[in-house]
């Protein structure tokens, strides 16, 4: 087990300076004038150059790259050039933590009712319910999160009156409690799009738990339905949604990006568009390296867990 | 002489395998037919479709004139029988809009969808195919390149590209091609990937063991051998693709970076139209997002149908 995680471990590294490569290299190739962007239009060409100087726009390609790197090696991105009296990190990490809230009140809404949801569908498969619940599925998970967030906005919103359908800065004054009515249509609309993908996932795993033949044995041997289902069919259809759940949370941070826009929430997506539109070079890159780390940990984390839950999982992980 | 029945032989087992493919792909259609939600998916892509095509020629009003406010107030109108959708913050029909509204979309999406299958399938073979060093290193790349979040890289790309001395020059329509590009890149990795774990289990089957002793060249097998026997999951790929590009070009349009004005697009009028919603005025914002629902769901399913008959 040991090996095992020592050895992902290495290899995510690798893959993090691949994708900090990858994501230096657009930016390289693509050159837009940030200096230009940042100071206007109407700023003489002289305090452009400064500002090029200043924070080393005009160095090498080895340069700039050897400083993103050795940012992530610190955990020290420097400065935002647009805000220079702001750090990279912490200016990024406010408006992340933000987005974690969202994210986390739409995975406790969305993961007890799709696992549910999956299992009801597999015990009734073929049924009138398993399809409906396949149906919906595919829906929830296929509509952008922005077109949902949009729909429950003038829906619940707006006609039924049931939550805020527009994000306030006034939420932040009050209690967690009393930010749920601001907090909640967002958060459902990021729980219905993850809806579809766990609760397919619960569903195929369900029912390939319950064709197998150690299930038929537990029957045979006598233990009640309930007992097959804890013990036997739940353990093994946990690690496919697992599995999705942690990919989710990856995604969440990409899906979650029209959502806030939608309800003008002031999250991560709003730092990483506008530091897009200025032309912010080291806020943007660290932002999506720092996307991608949160999607490498999750399913990093979530392989550790089944390899725990599922002793044949850990001996195929130990020869890998 | 004892070559003869042999070619004879040859030809039979080659007219048979060729008869017994296009069962097959019989089989299959009549079963894709049998399929509610292949048919409903159909209809309803078939519609968007229809509506893109036929454009202002079938629409109520101009999509893109702005009218004098026939409500008697300052536009947004809510609906009415003049305006069955009402009209947007500008005077526009939103009716009009909408039907013309999948235009670029559905020229832009699926364009970027067949070009990552496309790229994403050599990438793919080359790599299952050889194997040795250079899948060790494709597949690390590809898989940095899966850690990075597709809408995000968009918007890198996307508003760098916009500002960049590089492309300055590019005019309205050229963007689109820059989008189909962007996505293509983007989607080009997972398909990669799909193909690769297919091609695995091709490689050292008999059919691929004989033709490289028969001493084909690795391009003959590769294209003529193996291409045909994937071409399922190739197909199955392509139209799940087709499926995320449209919700890829969607949301890129929304966040203001991808197909831009004048044109009718429904995620950039829901982008221009949502602040609306702070003043109780829903339709600008709900036709659309309909629309982009229908189109989404519709294509899913077709999907769906298709995998699930390949897959059967």
């Amino acid at each position: 087990m040991w090996r095992y995680v020592v050895k992902r471990v290495l290899l995510s590294i690798v893959t993090l300076w691949l994708l900090a490569t990858i994501v230096f290299v657009m930016t390289w190739a693509l050159p837009s004038d940030s200096a230009r962007l940042i100071l206007g239009a109407q700023a003489p060409e002289a305090s452009v150059e400064a500002f090029r100087v200043k924070f080393g726009l005009n160095d090498g390609f080895f340069a700039q790259y050897g400083r993103l790197l050795k940012g992530l090696v610190t955990f020290d991105f420097g400065v935002s050039w647009k805000y220079p009296t702001q750090e990279v990190w912490p200016y990024l990490a406010k408006p992340l933590e933000k987005t974690a809230k969202l994210a986390v009140l739409a995975m406790i809404i969305t993961a007890p009712i799709s696992v549910g949801a999956g299992l009801l569908a597999a015990k009734f498969r073929d049924r009138k319910l398993d399809r409906g619940i396949v149906l919906v599925g595919l829906a929830a998970s296929s509509i952008p999160e922005f077109v949902t967030g949009a729909l429950l906005a003038v829906g619940l919103g707006l006609k039924l009156d049931l939550f805020e359908p527009v994000y306030s800065t006034r939420a932040e004054e009050l209690s967690i409690i009393g930010q749920l009515p601001y907090l909640m249509l967002p958060a459902l609309a990021l729980a219905l799009a993850y809806f579809g993908y766990i609760a397919r996932m619960m569903r195929a795993g369900t029912i390939r738990a319950l064709d197998s033949d150690y299930v038929r044995t537990a029957t045979m041997k006598g233990l009640s339905s309930s007992q097959v289902m804890r013990r036997h069919v739940l353990r093994n259809a946990a690690a496919p949604t697992i599995t999705v759940m942690s990919v989710q949370i990856g995604y969440l941070v990409s899906g979650i990006i029209g959502v806030e826009v939608v309800f003008n929430y002031p999250g991560f997506s709003r730092v990483l568009l506008d530091a897009a539109v200025d032309g912010d070079l080291p806020v943007l890159q660290v932002a999506v390296i720092v996307s991608a780390l949160i999607y490498m940990v999750a399913t990093l984390i979530a392989d550790l867990v089944i390899a725990w839950l599922n002793p044949r999982a850990r001996l195929d992980l130990a020869s890998a | 002489m004892s070559n003869i029945p042999d070619a004879a032989a040859a030809t039979d087992v080659l007219a048979r395998s060729l008869t017994e493919r296009k069962t097959a792909r019989q089989e299959r259609w009549r079963l894709l037919r049998r399929r509610p939600g292949f048919l409903v998916g159909v209809f309803i892509v078939a519609f968007w479709v229809f509506c893109a095509i036929v454009g202002d020629r079938i629409t109520p009003y101009d999509p893109f004139t702005d009218r004098d406010s026939d409500c008697g107030l300052r536009p947004p109108c809510p609906p009415s029988g003049a305006h069955w959708f009402g009209t947007d913050q500008i005077g526009r029909d939103i009716l009009s809009r909408v039907m013309m509204g999948a235009r670029d979309l559905l020229l832009v999406a699926p364009i970027a969808a067949v070009l990552a299958v496309i790229t994403g399938s050599i990438l793919g073979m080359v790599m299952g195919y050889y194997r040795g060093w250079v899948d060790n290193i494709l597949s690390r790349v590809v898989e940095a390149f899966l850690a990075l979040p597709v809408v995000m890289v968009g918007i890198l790309v996307l508003t760098l590209s916009r500002e960049s001395s590089l492309l300055k020059a590019i005019s309205f329509d050229s963007r689109n091609i820059l989008i189909i590009y962007v996505v293509a890149l983007l989607f080009t990795p997972i398909v990669a990937r799909t193909v690769r774990s297919t091609v695995l289990g091709e490689r050292d089957l008999d059919y691929v063991v004989s033709a490289k002793l028969r001493g084909e060249s690795n391009l003959f097998i590769m294209t003529r051998e193996i291409l045909p026997n994937i071409s399922g999951p190739i197909i199955v790929e392509l139209t799940v693709r087709i499926g995320y590009s449209i919700f890829t070009v969607a949301t890129l349009s929304f966040l203001g970076v991808g197909i831009q004005r004048p044109s009718p697009d429904w995620g950039l009028a829901i982008s221009e139209s949502r602040d609306l919603l702070n003043a109780d005025q829903w339709w600008p914002v709900t036709f659309p997002a309909l629309a982009i629902a229908t189109l989404v769901i519709a294509v899913n399913l077709i999907a769906d149908s298709i995998q699930a008959v390949y897959e059967r």
